[in-house]
């Protein structure tokens, strides 16, 4: 088990490396600069500025400094905020993603599981129905469609709650957690009612009905189990995707969570920003796949042993 | 076990986090302003961006401010002298000025200000206007590293209630300049104890403006109060103002109508007319210091020739342009610094005050002139960004040239650094250009047109130069005003560019708010505003 986690996260950690190269001068071939303008200001001035970030150094010497930063955990300044380093700004938004994606996965995982395992065992039932209803609306109507509309209907005509912000505490997190959970509850009751029914269908289902284990028991403990495998699989890097902020929610909801840095940093040139999250996100994404392997050798023998 | 003891320690971290203040936003002793994306700074001498200079002078006050309407008023110099031939500016503190935390506030604090804002290690934008701009005696020198006494720069406090500025050149725009870029007076003692991170950390950063800084989250919003050692406490009266960030306009929108803003960053450019009619009261629109002009590129052949280029001018119907097609309610321009400054009688293209039907057959011929027609159409491409607006206009004018003349126009939007770079770099027929003027006077936009050998430019006039030049030796406004006038004729008759419109600033505020006005320097400073 140990060795196991210590080699999936030496992997992840090259991984990382490889993130971390590839990502840094990729992102230089863009074109533009973080200090780009509309306007010229003199030479020197710019020269000031552009030495402050040590952006007239040769490359190699500015990817150096880049990973020296790294190994000291000093993620850089940002070139865009000029008041903040990029650890202060992950640090400030960080808690608004988390807490939003948590929560978002929570609902997913609880209403999406129980409405796939409703519509598996009343197949074309109402209820089936209304959960393929479900899935199909979740899939198919993008966030930015419905984020706005459930504005519309729940902060402006009923007026249960802001439209966005974040100041008005648990208030403020309804309406993006309920929009971000939506496709999610949608793919994981697809995905759960499918792997449900298939499972019914297997032999170690049927001996166990066979050996006398009650109906019940047989599907709550067995074979949910083996349905379950698929969702884990789904949750884990859904988890990373989702706690690291939905871009389309952040900016909808005005939520001053990371997502939104995201894409402005990259569209600012925001070169230690751009790193920043996407080594954050980089990060996230092996632990929560190691987590994913973990929990799948617990749900099922024939994984483990093997990692 | 070991998977639910993570995820327990990850619900307890989730659960545990305190998201959001003790203070409901719909209190009405809180004025709420939307400033559209993140302010870049919050430190006075860095921050370069207009919608954080909305906080900046809610938080500072400089030795002059600007009123609603944009006229300079006093600030902390209560009284001000110019000397006759133009180069030198005293201004005179108001006695007993005192900064938030009751010290007291000291011309040396102006001067202060200026030397750490050209100081290299502060690396700011603003240094450009203390030598290229503004002209301050020594500013060019302590910015290049030729000189490094700081008593060789031609800001001086020569007692404490008086701050001396000496220029190069005489700059008649002086006052409208340090409006539109506040000079903040700087207080030693905390940034030397905190550094630069003192200005966004509300526990210690000193301000001399009506208001303080409570509250600053990142993304979120920036929370105000007033600040009872302001000189002129008494007449603010708005208890608390709290900027928020709300980057999309059609969250900000709805926010606005559930009450959430009462004054917004902009209007959606396709809500504009729906709001006009239903509620007229709450729509703020006046002209801005932006214009857009669509620069043709002089280094391709066919664009070499005038009468082309004046073709394609003309081709563009400004009016349907803006009132059909982009739908911004910006207003169609005929000149380039025209427009801004009532004062100023500047020249517009030739034809301004042809009906466009006319325009266009003088366009048709200009066009058959140049040996272009259906059967050997001109085809170019227009580089524009993928903002809505400068998408739609592209789009439109691409349209006015193939109807009108036959042009084989390729409209490509790009997002807005490529764009910039893509300036530089050439490769584009037609530019959709734009330009911020510093103040709503002619010179700040005809001084950025002075030819220049950079790469996108490629104008080569003396002409230009020797009357840019001519009117900068001129301390008397109104005088001044005729020579850039002629300097301006030069430019529009050479046709480099079509200018297209003005564009606007767009607010929705609330009627429970009093006092704002539009003005093109688009301050209105929350002390100046009232609540019901």
């Amino acid at each position: 088990m140990l060795r196991f986690i210590g080699r999936r996260l030496w992997e992840g950690a090259l991984t990382l490396a490889a993130l971390v190269t590839l990502t840094f001068f990729v992102m230089r071939l863009a074109p533009g600069g973080p200090f780009s303008r509309d306007r010229k200001i003199s030479p020197e001035i710019l020269d000031h500025i552009k030495a402050a970030f040590h952006l007239d150094e040769p490359m190699w010497a500015q990817f150096g400094r880049y990973v020296w930063g790294l190994l000291h955990l000093d993620f850089g300044p940002s070139l865009r905020f000029r008041d903040y380093s990029v650890g202060e700004l992950i640090a400030a938004g960080l808690p608004y993603s988390l807490t939003i994606g948590f929560w978002a996965i929570v609902i997913a995982a609880l209403v999406g599981i129980g409405l796939g395992l409703a519509g598996a065992l009343r197949r074309n039932s109402g209820v089936d129905y209304l959960a393929g209803t479900v899935g199909v609306v979740g899939i198919a109507v993008p966030i930015f469609v419905i984020g706005p509309l459930a504005q519309v209907v729940f902060a402006l005509k009923l007026g249960w709650v802001p439209v966005g912000g974040s100041d008005q505490g648990w208030r403020s997190l309804v309406l993006p957690v309920v929009v971000l959970s939506l496709p999610n509850i949608a793919y994981i009751s697809r995905l759960t009612r499918g792997s449900m029914i298939e499972v019914l269908r297997e032999n170690y289902v049927r001996t166990a009905r066979a050996k006398g284990i009650g109906a019940r028991r047989t599907l709550m403990v067995h074979a949910l189990k083996g349905a379950l495998l698929p969702v884990v699989a789904y949750l884990g890097p859904a988890t990373a995707g989702v706690i690291t902020g939905s871009i389309l929610i952040e900016t909808i909801f005005a939520v001053p969570g990371i997502g939104r840095h995201f894409v402005d940093a990259a569209l600012n040139r925001d070169y230690p920003l751009v790193m920043g999250i996407t080594l954050l996100y980089g990060g996230l994404l092996i632990v929560f796949n190691i987590l994913t392997d973990l929990v799948r050798g617990g749900l099922d023998p024939r994984l483990r042993g093997h990692g | 076990m070991k998977g639910l003891r993570t995820g327990l320690g990850l619900l307890a971290l989730v659960l545990g986090l305190g998201v959001g203040s003790a203070r409901p936003v719909l209190a009405d002793d809180t004025l709420d302003r939307g400033i559209g994306s993140e302010w870049s700074s919050l430190d006075p001498q860095v921050n370069f961006d207009a919608a954080a200079g909305w906080i900046q002078m809610d938080v500072y006050e400089g030795l002059i401010s600007f009123d609603g309407t944009g006229k300079v008023i006093p600030g902390a110099a209560e009284k001000w002298d110019v000397s006759s031939d133009g180069l030198t500016y005293t201004f005179h503190l108001r006695d007993g000025l005192k900064w938030s935390n009751g010290d007291a506030l000291v011309a040396q604090d102006f001067v202060n200000s200026v030397l750490r804002t050209i100081n290299k290690d502060t690396a700011s934008d603003k240094g450009y206007y203390f030598s290229s701009v503004m002209q301050v005696k020594g500013a060019k020198a302590l910015i290049d590293g030729t000189a490094t006494d700081p008593a060789t720069l031609g800001v001086t406090a020569p007692d404490a209630r008086t701050v001396v500025i000496q220029l190069l050149a005489p700059q008649p725009e002086m006052l409208q300049l340090m409006g539109a870029f506040q000079i903040a007076p700087l207080h030693g003692p905390s940034f030397k104890q905190y550094g630069a991170g003192v200005f966004i950390d509300p526990a210690h950063v000193v301000s001399n403006g009506a208001y303080i800084i409570k509250e600053v989250v990142p993304q979120s919003h920036v929370l105000l109060a007033r600040n009872p050692n302001y000189w002129d406490a008494a007449h603010v009266k708005i208890p608390f103002v709290k900027y928020h960030v709300t980057e999309d306009v059609a969250t900000e929108l709805k926010r606005f109508q559930a009450g959430e803003i009462d004054v917004t960053y902009d209007i959606p450019l396709n809500q504009i007319a729906a709001l006009k009619a239903s509620d007229p009261a709450e729509v703020q629109i006046g002209p801005s210091t932006e214009v857009i002009y669509y620069s043709f590129n002089l280094t391709h052949e066919a664009l070499k020739n005038i009468d082309l280029r004046r073709a394609l001018s003309l081709a563009i119907d400004r009016d349907t342009l803006e009132s059909k097609i982009v739908k911004g309610e910006g207003i169609p321009d005929y000149s380039f610094a025209g427009g801004f400054d009532a004062n100023y009688h500047g020249p517009q293209i030739a034809e301004a005050t042809m009906s466009q039907a006319d325009r266009e057959a003088l366009a048709k011929q200009l066009y058959a002139k140049a040996g272009y027609g259906p059967d050997k159409p001109l085809k170019l491409n227009i580089i524009a960004t993928v903002a809505e607006d400068a998408k739609r206009r592209a789009e439109g004018v691409a349209l006015m040239w193939k109807k009108v003349l036959g042009v084989e126009t390729d409209v490509q939007p790009m997002e807005r650094k490529a764009w910039l770079d893509a300036f530089y770099a050439g490769g584009w027929d037609v530019f959709s250009d734009d330009l911020v003027g510093d103040y709503p006077g002619p010179e700040t936009f005809l001084a950025y047109m002075r030819p220049s050998t950079e790469p996108g430019y490629n104008w080569v006039k003396p002409e230009y130069n020797a009357a840019m030049d001519a009117a900068a030796k001129i301390a008397d406004l109104p005088t001044r005003y005729e020579a850039l006038a002629k300097a301006e004729k030069i430019l529009l008759d050479d046709y480099i560019f079509a200018p297209l419109e003005i564009v606007p600033n767009r607010h929705l505020v609330k009627t429970t708010v009093h006092g704002w006005s539009n003005s093109a320097a688009g301050y209105n400073n929350s002390q100046f505003l009232s609540l019901d």
